[in-house]
């Protein structure tokens, strides 16, 4: 929260673009021939383009890490076999639009608007881009270096909260087909060859895997030729790729990524058996909300460890994967899984408070299971997900986006779907969601920061870390710091370990 | 469902037939501007985007109004203040409400302004517009709050100072200014961060300045009326007593060399080169921002010739990018790249200046002077495809003329601007002594020989 308006434009140029509002009519189709489609035409002078492959990461095959992501990158920011990448950014100039890629583990996603007096000529491009692909050695070369860059570099070196969270991710699912970075590891990026984007491509982008997401005020006949044209693709297997649960050993450990840094990032989280289509959703999205709604004051954890305490910038809580969180109020739409962690996110501390910054988190986190949710915080927050879900939705691009997830999910319209769902839920149901989804001896945590072994030797150690205040604190503050510096957090030796920086994403 | 149907219906009216016609107006929307007798202006922006209402409050005061020494990061420490409840509602207070309302409320800093902003159901207009005027208005939170919030600051920090580009926009402003306030970021030096526990009492001092009508725009877009947005704020804002501060700030002198400063990185990282050159500030009048802005894109942007020598053929640069903010004073035109090599930083600052250089000479192609207006007019339709959308991209401008008419006479400029306006504006302006050059490489992977080794200066 409270921020200031310098944004890097490198960090900017790292986003990928998400897009632009107004759904009227969601119609689906699953007939081999051609695509499934979400079709949402309306009087916008925009029209919205997200065309969904079920493909991503978690389809990389072994040793070929990153695959999915450079076959996404090679065709939105490389040639075709007619135009060059400069005569596609020369085309698109003009019309102010561009394409973009997002790639997770199930989903990968093409996205762009224009301007509806563009439609003819950015249409004309972007089917190019996907059905007629250059595949050529420079863009490769291009493309394959920033892969690598992104991950040695940007993550691992410039931005320790998304290294934290990622990292988490990769623990918590390794040996699953979700345990490694979205982008690849630097091993087998380093190996990847063009033959190997030329394979995925044939593999997975087919019409079984596609769905053709589109709204605005496209012409009535728009839809059925995009439809046509990408009959072109191979008709390839229907996509049912569900992943399993990953299997993780009881017992809490955590990783320490050292590296010279001046704060001290933490990341947490443990599997739930709960997406989406689950029935305990809406209540563990209301939990994950009261605890910590991601970027507002209004969350517990903020509550406690910002507001009444100064420790950092904001903590927050999560139960579906959340990428780019430090740039965006809104997540990105098309992040489906069928295996999603709980996950709560300490922004960084100063490294002497960081002790105490994990077990006050851990002290609020096993309050909430233990005591469960109040009758008063529990209607705060139904109410307060109600009306914010009109807020994830205010664009064209957004509404089309949540669209394609429903279809995903099985669940109805996004925004009728929680509405409903939450007026159907009561205190107990959400309590007993708690107990069941959320009391996990499994928690994984990762910390990064300069000093970890002494980090280490004191979390071993179950070392008190009293915290010091800059003012006086009410006492029922004092009162709780005394429990929290001496919170025991129940770690063996082994479950402990330090890890350079230089080991991730290898 | 129907709503938005009807919604789009409207908004199509305006935008359709963008291309053709140069003077159709860029901000499309019909707005009223209703002022209040003790200062306070009140624009308001029906759309038919339904059931939501961006509420935007903009405060012309940001870092630019840092005057004194030890005060860097204030407004922006400031602005975490205006969070820490008020005489009628308390913080917890303030939260439950904005809550109940399941709105997005937030605030961001800049150079020029500080924007408190929130997104919420159209029936909680009423409710929203007492709770933001009584923190505006009668401002209240005690010294150990102040302090606490100090911390979260410092968090704020400390979470940006991963990035190398926090440090390198810190160091080239202290090079390039050295009188003027931008010379310091809107986050502002650790040092004064560390300080502000002790600035309680300037803290109040700052909120009597600032915090007053005159210097406030109310900004209300979405499913609203003029009549009701008017009626609140007149019954909620009416009061508020006007000041007679005035920031006096610093005019920088004229740059008589061209300056360098190196930074050592402490960890891994590809270097950074930044080019940057005294540039002119904001104006809906003059040209020469308009036409800089138009070479920003067209000699810097992702499509220009550079970026696909650099980023695409030679393959030398994976980042490269202009940045040439609309201020209130003369703002520095800077691009930057980030090259994959260190051996190769040299070459690519010599191919940046080259092309400063080019462009003094020489007159941009009119074709891609065209298609760089067609771009800027169709990405700003682009990005207002929301109540929120809109107001956000009102607000910098409402900063700097309090009107959304700025937006149609800069678009009006930039249609207006030549070749021969842009080569003009870059001769006068990219001259070595305008000019200051920050590279930032790991400690002791540096490439040999590049001026920037000399230190900070």
């Amino acid at each position: 929260m409270r921020r200031t308006l310098k944004i890097s434009l490198i960090t900017l140029s790292l986003l990928v673009p998400t897009i632009a509002h107004a759904n009227v009519q969601n119609t689906m189709s699953a007939k081999p021939a051609t695509p499934a489609s979400v079709l949402q035409p309306n009087r916008s002078p925009l029209v919205s383009f997200r065309i969904l492959f079920m493909t991503g990461a978690a389809s990389d095959p072994k040793g070929k890490e990153g695959v999915a992501a450079l076959t996404a990158a090679m065709l939105a920011e490389g040639g075709t076999r007619a135009l060059t990448k400069q005569q596609i950014d020369d085309a698109m100039y003009p019309m102010a639009s561009s394409f973009g890629a997002q790639v997770d583990k199930e989903m990968t996603v093409f996205n762009g608007t224009t301007h509806v007096e563009n439609l003819g000529r950015y249409y004309a491009l972007i089917s190019q881009m996907l059905l007629d692909p250059g595949f050529r050695e420079d863009d490769f070369a291009r493309l394959k270096t920033n892969a690598i860059n992104f991950l040695k570099v940007s993550l691992r070196e410039g931005n320790d909260e998304e290294l934290g969270k990622e990292y988490l991710y990769n623990i918590i699912y390794a040996g699953h087909p979700y345990g490694h970075h979205n982008t690849g590891t630097l091993g087998s990026l380093e190996r990847l060859t063009l033959n190997d984007v030329r394979a995925f491509y044939r593999d997975n982008y087919t019409r079984a895997n596609m769905v053709l997401g589109l709204a605005g005020g496209y012409p009535a006949d728009f839809a059925k030729r995009i439809e046509t044209d990408f009959a072109k693709l191979p008709v390839g297997k229907e996509a049912k790729a569900r992943f399993e649960q990953p299997k993780v050993n009881a017992g809490m450990r955590v990783e320490i990524i050292e590296r010279e840094t001046r704060a001290t990032a933490i990341s947490m989280g443990f599997p739930v058996s709960v997406t989406r289509a689950s029935k305990d959703w809406p209540a563990l999205a209301l939990v994950a909300s009261y605890i910590g709604q991601h970027r507002s004051s209004n969350g517990h954890l903020y509550q406690r460890l910002r507001e009444a305490r100064g420790l950092n910038y904001g903590d927050y809580a999560y139960v579906e994967y959340f990428p780019r969180g430090m740039f965006q109020f809104t997540p990105d739409p098309n992040l489906g899984r069928s295996s999603q962690i709980f996950q709560i996110w300490i922004r960084p501390v100063e490294p002497q408070n960081a002790h105490f910054a994990l077990r006050a988190a851990l002290y609020e986190y096993d309050k909430l299971v233990r005591d469960g949710m109040s009758k008063e915080t529990f209607e705060a927050t139904r109410e307060f997900l109600g009306k914010y879900s009109n807020i994830l939705t205010q664009t064209q691009g957004a509404q089309l986006g949540y669209a394609l997830d429903s279809r995903y999910y099985g669940i109805t319209d996004f925004n009728t779907y929680l509405r409903e769902q939450l007026a159907k839920l009561t205190l107990e149901d959400v309590n007993r969601a708690i107990r069941e989804h959320l009391k996990s001896d499994r928690m994984r945590i990762v910390m990064i920061t300069k000093d970890a072994p002494s980090l280490r030797n004191a979390l071993l150690a179950n070392e008190p870390s009293p915290i010091t205040y800059n003012s006086p604190k009410p006492k029922e503050i004092t009162d709780e710091d005394k429990v929290i510096q001496s919170y025991k957090i129940d770690l063996k030796p082994e479950a402990v370990t330090v890890v350079p920086v230089e080991r991730i994403f290898q | 469902m129907r709503f938005l149907l009807l919604a789009s219906l409207a908004l199509c009216l305006p935008l359709v037939g963008l291309a053709q016609t140069t003077q159709r107006k860029l901000f499309p929307y019909d707005y009223a501007i209703d002022d209040l007798p003790n200062g306070l202006r009140l624009i308001t922006v029906p759309t038919d985007y339904p059931n939501l209402v961006a509420l935007y409050v903009v405060v012309q005061t940001g870092s630019r109004n840092e005057v004194e020494p030890g005060k860097s990061g204030f407004a922006h420490f400031f602005e975490h203040m205006m969070f820490r409840g008020s005489e009628n509602y308390t913080s917890d207070q303030r939260d439950t409400i904005m809550k109940r309302a399941g709105a997005e409320a937030n605030a961001y800093t800049a150079d020029d302004r500080t924007v408190y902003h929130q997104t919420f159901s159209k029936e909680d207009l009423g409710e929203m517009m007492k709770l933001e005027a009584d923190r505006f208005m009668r401002l209240k939170y005690s010294s150990e709050d102040y302090k606490t919030e100090a911390l979260a600051v410092q968090g704020e920090y400390d979470k940006n100072s991963a990035n190398p580009i926090s440090k390198l926009y810190e160091v080239l402003r202290e090079t390039a200014f050295k009188k003027h306030t931008y010379s310091h970021t809107t986050m502002g030096y650790l040092k004064d961060i560390k300080d502000m526990p002790n600035q309680y009492e300037y803290s109040l001092e700052f909120y009597k300045r600032f915090y007053r009508p005159e210097y406030a725009t109310i900004v209300v877009v979405g499913d609203v009326t003029r009549d009701r947005a008017l009626a609140l704020t007149k019954q909620h804002w009416g009061d508020w007593k006007r000041g007679n501060y005035a920031s006096q700030i610093p005019t920088e002198p004229p740059q008589t060399e061209a300056r360098t400063a190196h930074i050592d990185w402490p960890s891994p990282t590809l270097p950074y080169v930044a080019v940057a050159f005294r540039g002119p500030a904001y104006s809906d009048e003059k040209k020469d921002k308009a036409a800089l802005d138009l070479l920003a894109s067209i000699a810097f942007g992702d499509n220009s010739e550079l970026y696909q020598r650099l980023v695409l053929k030679e393959q030398k640069v994976d980042f490269l990018g202009p940045d040439f903010a609309d201020q209130i004073d003369p703002e520095l035109f800077i691009v930057l790249a980030r090259v994959k090599d260190p051996k190769d930083v040299d070459y690519v600052r010599d191919q940046m200046l080259a092309t400063f250089q080019r462009f003094t000479t020489e007159a941009v192609n009119p074709a891609k002077l065209d298609a760089t207006r067609s771009r800027t007019r169709y990405g700003s339709a682009m990005a207002m495809n929301s109540s929120t959308a809109i107001a956000y991209a009102l607000a910098p401008y409402i900063a700097l003329r309090r009107t959304p008419e700025t937006i149609n006479k800069l678009f009006d400029l930039y249609a207006s601007v030549t070749p021969e306006d842009i080569r003009a504006a870059a001769a006068q302006y990219f001259k070595d002594q305008n000019r200051t050059i920050i590279t930032l490489a790991t400690k002791a992977s540096t490439a040999t020989n590049s001026d920037g080794k000399e230190g900070r200066n």
